[in-house]
């Protein structure tokens, strides 16, 4: 299945849409841009850090509603069109901390309906809720110890995930490298997932070593092959987080309007795939440094990219 | 705004660069140490490559005990995961090291700490109609909630310092005394200090309020009231803060800022 008709097929208007990656790491870039160039639009985006996925999705102006632990880009700046629209209330924040949300999608992963926390008590993500919903937690006494406040959080169960990993069989067996941030919980509370991966392997290899596979394929929809991904954010032990192309999302980010609009013009309508988006961000010769970068942090501490 | 203290004040280092040897000075070799995005995961870089080589740094996104030669910008930067003991995940980290209760000390920022050690990094202004909205919580509020000492290092100014936050992200003390154990958090008296490039602040566990214990060189108290939107207690044995060692100048120069991302390189070297 090719990515056009993997985002056609499982992700639609008014879906709640877990996003994978944190920060500058292994956001589903790919899949991203297809759901833009589909126009799926009152989409709830969830995850915990949400990052540029996200931002572009809100800038593409598709998105409703995000539940999470937070919105930006650390060290490259705010998630801006987030930002922006969350101040005009053009869309909706409810926020959770990174535990609060990984908890939700433990209860869901795990067909529960709820599960406890000891995070949150005392602080204001208690006391205020984003105007659409119904209930966002509860706090019960815990019963083994009269007196004790506990938190409820409810599970979350997305209609679809997508995420990029390094390596995938053809039937969607995923072997995710270095860290694996909120995805192995959220990935198996969700409906479908559609994964973008750097390689396919042979189903043989990942069978031959399955203590290794992250997440096996009966959580998985769809698997496409869609090398760098994940470009701008980076792939461990593939390549770098491209900064250059990061800080020139960012200046169009931040100014918004019709920035926002030329950029979307120029790199997701304006290309037929996540291949021509490549060309045109600096091509092979560009791909090459962010590659060199990464096998030069993993040669300096003696691992095999 | 912040106090202007140049840098020929203080002849061969400033104090962007104090204070970042000083908040690293509080890990202890052998620590726990749950790291946040930016000056955190500097200060913890400069602590492993100085006097502090086995504590042991877990990051939010999964590394657990990586080796850090780099200084990483984000919790999901490869820098940050070279040579760990265990890449997991965002549930390993803040559930079952942090949640669990085995985390020695929370190193994060803020945008606001108000006179209880309450930190908002979620909002300035109303939160429904917000004048700016900031990232939010992200793993700050599981941390201020699960740590049993809460180390925080940002730059002095007034609006970081007002005496209420305008959004409690992360518990401090609350609103006083006994007010974490009345909202139900299992670590009833943390100890929260607070890094600038003016001051080193402690809560007192009795009040929960912050008491100055320590002044950057060159600063005296008048600076600190005149930049803080609450009057800070004293403590009866105030210190001045310890001028950086070499060795701590060398490193954070030429090994963990090298190209003067955090602190800017002025004149003087």
């Amino acid at each position: 299945m090719g990515l056009r008709e993997a985002v056609g097929r499982f992700v639609f208007d008014g879906a709640v849409v877990g996003l994978g990656g944190q920060n500058i790491g292994r956001c589903a870039m790919a899949t991203v841009h297809e759901i833009i160039r589909q126009g799926k639009r009152d989409l709830t985006l969830v995850g915990c850090n949400l990052s540029i996925s996200m931002d572009l999705l809100v800038g593409a102006d598709l998105v409703r509603r995000c539940e999470g632990g937070s919105g930006n880009l650390e060290r490259f700046g705010s998630t801006f069109c987030w930002r922006r629209k969350v101040q005009s209330g053009e869309i909706e924040m409810e926020d959770f901390s990174h535990l609060g949300m990984v908890s939700r999608f433990l209860a869901g992963e795990m067909g529960l309906p709820f599960m406890p926390t000891k995070s949150l008590l005392g602080s204001d993500i208690l006391v205020h809720k984003a105007p659409s919903t119904v209930k966002k937690y509860e706090i019960i006494e815990n019963p083994w110890n009269p007196g004790e406040a506990v938190v409820l959080l409810p599970a979350l169960n997305p209609d679809v995930s997508i995420i990029h990993v390094q390596k995938s069989d053809s039937m969607g067996n995923v072997i995710i490298g270095g860290f694996t941030t909120h995805e192995p919980e959220m990935v198996r509370a969700s409906r479908n997932t559609i994964v973008t991966c750097e390689e396919i392997i042979e189903s043989r290899q990942i069978r031959s070593d399955p203590e290794r596979t992250t997440l096996p394929h009966i959580y998985i929809s769809a698997v496409v092959h869609q090398p760098w991904g994940a470009h701008p954010t980076s792939t461990y032990r593939y390549y770098d987080f491209d900064a250059e192309h990061l800080r020139f999302y960012q200046e169009c980010a931040r100014a918004g309007g019709e920035q926002v609009k030329a950029y979307l013009d120029r790199f997701v309508f304006g290309s037929e795939s996540f291949q021509d988006y490549l060309e045109k961000v600096g091509g092979k010769e560009r791909l090459l440094q962010l590659e060199k970068a990464m096998k030069r942090l993993c040669a300096s501490k003696g691992e095999n990219p | 705004m912040t106090v202007g203290l140049t840098r020929s004040e203080h002849g061969s280092y400033d104090l962007d660069e104090l204070m970042i040897i000083e908040a690293a000075r509080h890990i202890r070799n052998g620590d726990v140490v749950m790291v946040g995005t930016g000056l955190p995961m500097v200060a913890t870089t400069l602590a492993m490559k100085t006097h502090a080589p086995e504590l042991v740094a877990v990051i939010e996104s999964g590394p657990i005990d990586p080796v850090i030669m780099q200084t990483p910008i984000s919790v999901s930067d490869p820098r940050a995961m070279h040579e760990a003991a265990r890449l997991g995940s965002l549930r390993e980290v803040l559930g079952c090291v942090l949640q669990r209760g085995l985390v020695d000390i929370g190193f994060i920022g803020g945008a606001q700490i108000d006179q209880f050690g309450n930190i908002n990094s979620t909002v300035i202004g109303d939160y429904r109609s917000p004048k700016v909205r900031l990232p939010g919580s992200g793993g700050a509020n599981d941390i201020a909630c699960h740590a049993r000492r809460l180390l925080i290092i940002v730059s002095h100014e007034k609006r970081r310092f007002p005496l209420k936050c305008d959004y409690v992200t992360s518990p401090g003390y609350l609103n006083g005394p006994g007010a974490r154990q009345r909202a139900g958090l299992k670590v009833l008296t943390p100890t929260i200090t607070v890094v600038t490039n003016l001051v080193v602040m402690e809560t007192d566990a009795e009040t929960g309020l912050f008491c100055v214990t320590k002044l950057m060189p060159g600063v005296d108290l008048d600076a600190v009231y005149g930049n803080t939107g609450f009057r800070p207690g004293v403590a009866s044995a105030l210190e001045e803060v310890a001028p950086p060692s070499d060795r701590d100048l060398e490193t954070l120069r030429e090994e963990v800022d090298p190209d003067g991302v955090y602190v800017k390189r002025g004149k003087s070297h």
